[in-house]
């Protein structure tokens, strides 16, 4: 058999094609950096799954059915019982680093953990994944001060059994998918919360809708704009606690699914933010070359939205699919159609096969997302070899010593200044174009899969008490939230198809 | 009368359905749209199901010597299709009624069934309860006794619980089965609660239990699936029909919104992938009417295999409708999720009307097994 020899320079040659391999399989430069030498990844995706099996069996399956109806029966029913029963169960901290107070397990497990959870209720993972949600928020503006200080605030809420919990405001109502786009939002109306530097911090008025956990949370971190006529460029995250003055809880929304994790509106009536609760400020931000305000806003905002992108997906795209492939399954085995058990069917087995396979795809496109995320996006940071071995051998007793030199100014600088600035703009590109794959796959994956189980069911599958019909339902909502499907492909598109053909203008 | 004038007469009185089926919706169903769809949390509109009452549209197809307007299944279909548009929950009951009405109907075809008709009408019976969602083949069916008592349980029985006469299909010893009128205010019947679905909540199924209940038997005994295939295929233009009207509501109030929407500076209408979703619904609301239309041409022609074209629709109608819906929500954004516009409640009917008649992949297994034993 003839050998095929190439050269280094033609090596290099091919696999700098399109496709790159790194923009195809996140795995593989993951395994050598994420993963780097040691099994703490492993082990904290098994025992996150273990952790949310557990948790389903005890407290999610027995509850969800009858949590969703109580919604349907009265919108402004707030499952309490739920949000505190995750907090007794260590949730809101569990994959909070040690460094800042929290369990330590690693950010590559929290999609598997939402899958697990989302299986079962998707609505139920939302509520602890909107938690993250606006964690996370606050990590992207790489605060130390404040992220200490209110990392620490959730583990002693924990502790208390008053579960402390935070959520991310970007959404209003004039504004959809122009928050999360730069070139959108330089063309938009005027955004409707605005924030104005006063001696001592920020006045913020406006007003944010569809904000998932609202009424839970303790702390909402809060888009603004301190420039109404130019928004790109004078973004300003504030930190606002639910008893401040000026600051009010507006309507629950009636939603089709997903109906523990609210959705509320917030109100903001000349609410004093003091300087110390300011996460950023995109003006403080050095413009360089490379890296203008645009950009640095596009990317603060993008870290944020590509985690939660994966995170729907996780619990609501292959969550839900998979939960619906499982009641189908178990449905089809009791199921007398014709005289013989649905499974024996071909024509059903062909259709649960397909819903298998329907996972397991979504969970191979979500992945990817997850592993370039762990790259490039948000959380690459923590990943660093230097800050994950800190992470993995320093103990958490330890790690409270250090706090003086987190909290120093200096601290928040350097790590801005690794995050924003030193990525390559292609590594960014590559982390945002695969959560939006991620998202725009799992979403109809979702949806098809709850499609196909309601249509093996028949009558059966519409049923509540069945729970088939519900992750449908809950499936929907992530086509929609955190950027609908229809920005996802101008994102692909406008990051990675086109980036190289300046003649093609997405957003025009 | 030659032919031309026959079709534009009955084109006349077709007309004169849509027009009072669309004139209903406005007075009836608009307004409080979002009430009714929260039962069975909020109080069932019988007001409204009283009214469809008194403007006939549960006698469409109950024959003019018992009372009704004897009209064929293109009428049925104006009606259904004009109420779906606004509410689809009316269009299930007007849809349950006609389905219970074409059984006797069929088996009025085998035997003599004026004494049921004549009970129904003594009764004020309608709307009837029917089980609009299960093929006898689907279901566990009760069993009948020798004394003619019936015992089992029949799911999610559409109407069960508010209507006083249900159509069932019940097993006798030797293993036939026939359908009968229960009185489900009788002895031994025991009724759930509402149960809760995924859609068409004002058109609410009930489960129900028998324990040696009087029946009286529909028809010849042991012709259920003749009666039921019968009336499964008339049904199924009404079934098309119902899809077809949550599909084009959806996509009126989705170009309305994509107009009245600003994203990026300008409204989202004016995006090309808006339009693009606009238009795959626009063509699928196309090809559906078509579908139907096809369908009710060929019956009201009585051209053989007329029913071949209803079955395909019911089946084709209610897929694309499951695809427009769940567009029209996403055309909608965040708004398309909420309750405050009827969108997700459209795209909710469009999957449990995909169930009419029965499992929709049992169906489709049916239709091919026709044509291969037709080719044999």
């Amino acid at each position: 058999m003839a050998k095929i020899n190439l050269t280094k320079e033609e090596k290099e040659h091919y696999l700098s094609q399109e496709p790159q391999l790194k923009h195809m399989l996140q795995h593989i430069p993951a395994l050598q950096r994420i993963a780097h030498a040691d099994k703490t990844v492993i082990k904290s995706i098994e025992d996150a799954v273990a952790i949310a099996r557990k948790f389903n069996e005890k407290v999610a399956r027995p509850a969800y059915k009858q949590i969703d109806l109580n919604i349907c029966k009265d919108p402004n029913y707030l499952p309490w019982d739920f949000v505190k029963k995750a907090s007794d169960w260590g949730f809101y901290t569990l994959f909070i680093p040690k460094m800042f107070g929290g369990q330590g397990l690693h950010l590559v497990a929290l999609m598997s953990w939402l899958e697990e959870l989302g299986s079962v209720c998707p609505g139920l993972a939302l509520t602890v994944a909107a938690h993250y949600l606006g964690w996370g928020a606050l990590v992207t503006c790489w605060n130390f001060p404040l992220i200490v200080r209110m990392s620490r605030l959730i583990k002693k809420g924990e502790e208390k059994g008053e579960p402390l919990l935070f959520c991310a405001a970007a959404t209003e109502p004039d504004k959809g998918t122009d928050t999360e786009e730069m070139d959108l939002l330089e063309k938009a109306m005027p955004p409707g919360t605005t924030s104005e530097k006063v001696k001592g911090g920020y006045i913020l008025n406006g007003r944010k809708i569809f904000i998932t956990n609202g009424h839970y949370c303790t702390w909402h971190l809060v888009v603004s704009h301190t420039d109404k006529k130019n928004p790109v460029g004078s973004m300003v995250c504030l930190l606002v606690h639910k008893e401040w003055k000026g600051f009010s809880y507006g309507r629950i929304e009636n939603k089709m699914g997903q109906k523990s994790g609210i959705a509320s509106e917030l109100v903001f009536e000349d609410v004093f933010v003091p300087d110390e609760y300011v996460a950023t400020v995109i003006a403080d931000f050095p413009q360089k070359p490379g890296r203008t305000h645009h950009m640095i806003q596009q990317m603060m905002v993008d870290y944020i939205i590509s985690t939660a992108r994966i995170g729907v997906s996780s619990l609501g795209g292959v969550g839900a699919a998979r939960g619906a492939y499982e009641t189908a399954l178990d449905y089809a085995r009791t199921k007398i159609v014709n005289g013989i058990p649905l499974i024996k069917h071909q024509w059903a087995q062909m259709i649960l096969a397909e819903m298998y396979k329907n996972v397991n795809v979504a969970r191979q496109t979500v992945s990817e997302a997850n592993y370039a995320s762990g790259l490039y996006g948000m959380s690459s940071l923590l990943n660093k070899p230097l800050i994950a071995m800190l992470e993995k051998y320093v103990p958490a007793i330890v790690w409270t010593l250090w706090y003086p030199f987190m909290t120093l100014k200096l601290t928040s600088s350097i790590f801005r200044t690794i995050i924003y600035y030193w990525p390559s703009w292609d590594d960014f590109q590559t982390q945002t174009v695969a959560s939006s794959i991620a998202k725009l796959t799992a979403s109809d994956i979702g949806v098809l899969n709850s499609q196909l189980a309601m249509e093996l069911m028949g009558i059966d599958g519409c049923r509540h008490d069945i729970g088939s019909e519900k992750y449908l339902r809950d499936a929907k909502l992530v086509n929609i939230y955190e950027g609908t499907n229809a920005l996802q492909k101008l994102n692909i598109g406008h990051n990675r198809v086109f980036r190289n053909m300046p003649e093609v203008k997405v957003f025009e | 009368m030659n032919t031309i004038t026959t079709t534009q007469a009955v084109n006349e009185e077709i007309q004169a359905f849509c027009d009072l089926a669309k004139n209903f919706a406005d007075k009836e169903l608009i307004k409080n749209r979002e009430e009714h769809d929260h039962y069975p949390f909020a109080p069932l509109f019988t007001g409204s199901i009283q009214n469809a009452n008194e403007v006939g549209f549960y006698g469409i197809n109950l024959p003019a010597e018992f009372g009704g307007i004897g009209m064929g299944d293109t009428a049925l279909a104006s009606v259904l299709e004009n109420i779906s548009k606004e509410d689809a929950s009316m269009a299930g009951i007007i849809f349950t009624n006609a389905a219970a009405l074409e059984i006797i109907n069929q088996a009025s075809l085998d035997a003599d069934c004026s004494k049921i008709y004549e009970t129904l009408n003594a009764q004020q019976s309608f709307p009837l309860s029917f089980h609009s969602f299960e093929a006898p083949g689907e279901m566990e069916l009760p069993v009948v006794d020798s004394k003619g008592l019936i015992s089992g349980k029949i799911n999610f029985l559409v109407l069960g619980g508010t209507s006083p006469y249900t159509i069932i299909p019940a097993r006798a010893k030797d293993n036939s089965i026939s359908y009968y009128l229960i009185d489900l205010n009788a002895s031994g019947v025991i009724k759930s609660e509402t149960v809760y679905s995924i859609g068409l909540h004002a058109c609410p199924g009930t489960d129900v239990e028998l324990g040696k209940t009087p029946a009286v038997l529909i028809g010849k005994a042991g012709n259920a699936m003749k009666y039921f295939q019968a009336m499964q295929s008339h049904l199924s233009i009404g079934a098309a029909a119902i899809s077809l009207g949550i599909m084009k509501g959806s996509f009126r109030d989705a170009l309305q919104y994509t107009k009245d929407r600003f994203q990026g500076g300008r409204q989202i209408i004016d995006w090309p992938e808006t339009r693009m979703m606009l238009s795959n619904m626009a063509i699928e609301i196309e090809v559906g009417q078509s579908c139907l239309a096809q369908a009710c041409s060929r019956q009201d022609a009585g051209e053989q295999g007329w029913e071949r074209s209803a079955r395909a629709a019911a089946i084709h109608v209610a897929e694309m409708s499951r695809r427009t819906t769940n567009d029209g929500v996403q055309l909608l954004g965040g708004c398309g999720y909420m309750k405050d516009y009827p969108q997700e409640k459209r795209m909710r009917d469009a999957h449990q009307a995909l169930c009419l008649l029965g499992m929709s992949l049992v169906r489709k297994m049916d239709f091919i097994n026709g044509i291969i034993a037709e080719s044999e």
